[in-house]
């Protein structure tokens, strides 16, 4: 690579906790004070912030404006993504690379405890054919896992020991069986299938001059891709977008063979047919680690996932010398409809 | 040219918002007719209506500054149109002022309702004070509005 780096100098994080019983200025200003103490830095070493959130989730319009003041964008540069924290995070790799800034903030904030998030879902759905039959992002999951389901005798069985997997280890480990127990929302996703959705920050340094010295893990490739609102206008059983936007990003990082390319992989998967549509458009292989600590299956919170997985990434390629190339990717929309990926490598020992 | 085809789509929809630790000593207050800004230890600044943190110093605050309920108008508008009340649903009849209060003790200014409609009887540097609400349970409108001390 030719371009200036881009270091993951130092991330902070709130919840992923049913309900956070702080205020949401709270709840990001603990994540940005974690974030900027793991790089020990304040906020005078940031020359701009990208922050992620969505109106409907904060019940106000430009959702930004609550945190201007605990972001530190008080009289600087920041920009507002209504999407993943992920392509938040994209955003500010670019600043950097594109010259404008060296050390750039991303922050990405949701309480959907505050109302419920299905119906709220809903207003984010075509307006003149969606809305008015209610479909939400819930029916658009079950649309497309019903879709892959179909001459597929043993999905329901591998998806629920899919995400028993995920969970085991941690407080929420569930048997599959007891999985397949549980009531279907969707048919055919169950209850226990789905991603519990819960209250959450995340705080991410992205900077070209720190980080390099302390080992801190590097961006090499990016991508994103938004496909068609409508599920009739995609195939329902490919994640051709999140296809699209790999290709980009390995392009950028000069990854030819994707199937040996990863030690670890931290999808935004909310649903266990997810993160089956996850690995093959991704191409990973069997030698990549999939969300060795349960991924979102053990708590996700909307908008701030696709940074959480960065977070998860950067950390475990801090913790592991063995880990030094991984794929972290986030996801926002109906079934999966916007995508986007980050690739790190590991520093110099 | 093809007809008009409107589809109506009606959700009622509320958020819990928790009211942070800042503001819950501020609704505290309000419901003992007591207003208290939050200061910065590193500029000084007295803070209406408070906050947790200094946007310029960048630190979290809380010492906390007793504020008198008088003050000045240091902005005014008489709003001559309706307004949705998005408290009741109901709206509120013009016209009626608003303006931006600098109590005594603050920094910053506070925005609310003026008792007074007539902009020949309103200007900037008037003292104002508020008028409080017999009843009060901790919420902006636990002051009905703000009148002109003259």
């Amino acid at each position: 690579m030719t371009q200036r780096p881009v270091f993951i100098a130092g991330c902070g994080q709130v919840g992923p906790v049913a309900e956070d019983p702080r205020s949401i200025v709270e709840m990001v200003l603990e994540a940005v004070e974690g974030a900027l103490e793991d790089v020990g830095i304040t906020h005078q070493d940031i020359d701009a912030i990208v922050t992620a959130s969505v109106d409907i989730l904060d019940g106000l319009t430009a959702s930004n404006i609550a945190v201007t003041e605990v972001v530190g964008a008080v009289m600087k540069p920041e920009a507002r993504i209504a999407a993943d924290g992920m392509a938040a995070a994209i955003h500010g790799a670019c600043q950097i690379w594109s010259g404008a800034y060296d050390t750039v903030l991303i922050v990405a904030h949701a309480k959907p405890s505050m109302a419920p998030y299905q119906d709220l879902m809903q207003w984010a759905m075509d307006p003149i054919y969606l809305q008015p039959l209610g479909v939400d992002f819930l029916t658009c999951a079950g649309l497309q896992a019903q879709a892959l389901a179909a001459g597929d005798a043993g999905a329901e069985q591998r998806w629920a020991e899919l995400a028993s997997a995920r969970r085991a280890g941690t407080p929420a480990a569930i048997s599959a069986d007891e999985i397949l127990a549980s009531p279907i929302v969707a048919s055919p996703l169950r209850a226990e299938m789905c991603a519990p959705m819960e209250d959450g920050a995340s705080a991410i340094v992205l900077s070209a001059v720190l980080g390099k010295h302390d080992g801190r893990p590097q961006v090499t490739g990016v991508g994103h891709d938004l496909a068609p609102h409508d599920l009739g206008d995609r195939e329902p059983g490919i994640w051709r977008g999140l296809e699209r936007a790999c290709n980009r990003a390995y392009s950028v990082a000069g990854i030819d063979n994707p199937a040996s390319a990863f030690d670890l992989a931290e999808p935004s998967c909310l649903f266990p047919h997810e993160e089956e549509l996850f690995v093959a458009a991704a191409g990973i292989g069997n030698a990549t680690v999939v969300s060795p600590g349960g991924g979102l299956f053990v708590g996700h919170t909307p908008v701030v996932a696709g940074l959480s997985r960065l977070a998860a990434s950067a950390s475990a390629m801090r913790q592991d010398a063995g880990c030094r190339r991984a794929l972290a990717h986030g996801a926002w929309g109906p079934a999966g409809q916007g995508q986007a990926v980050m690739i790190l490598e590991a520093g110099a020992p | 040219m093809s007809e008009t085809v409107t589809v109506t789509i009606e959700m009622e929809q509320a958020w819990r918002y928790a009211s942070g630790t800042a503001m819950e000593r501020f609704s505290e207050g309000l419901k003992e007719r007591r207003i208290e800004a939050v200061s910065c230890r590193l500029c000084g600044r007295a803070y209406l209506p408070p906050r947790p943190y200094c946007g310029k110093c960048n630190i979290r605050m809380s010492s906390w500054t007793p504020v008198k309920d008088e003050g000045e108008l240091v902005a005014w508008t008489v709003m001559q149109l309706p307004m949705l009340d998005g408290r009741t649903g109901e709206m509120r009849e013009a016209p009626y002022g608003m303006g931006l209060i600098l109590l005594d003790g603050a920094d910053t200014t506070l925005n609310h309702y003026l008792a007074e409609s007539d902009p020949a009887k309103l200007a900037i540097g008037q003292r104002v004070r508020a008028v409080w609400c017999n009843e009060r349970r901790g919420a902006m409108d636990d002051i009905l509005h703000f009148e002109v001390i003259r």
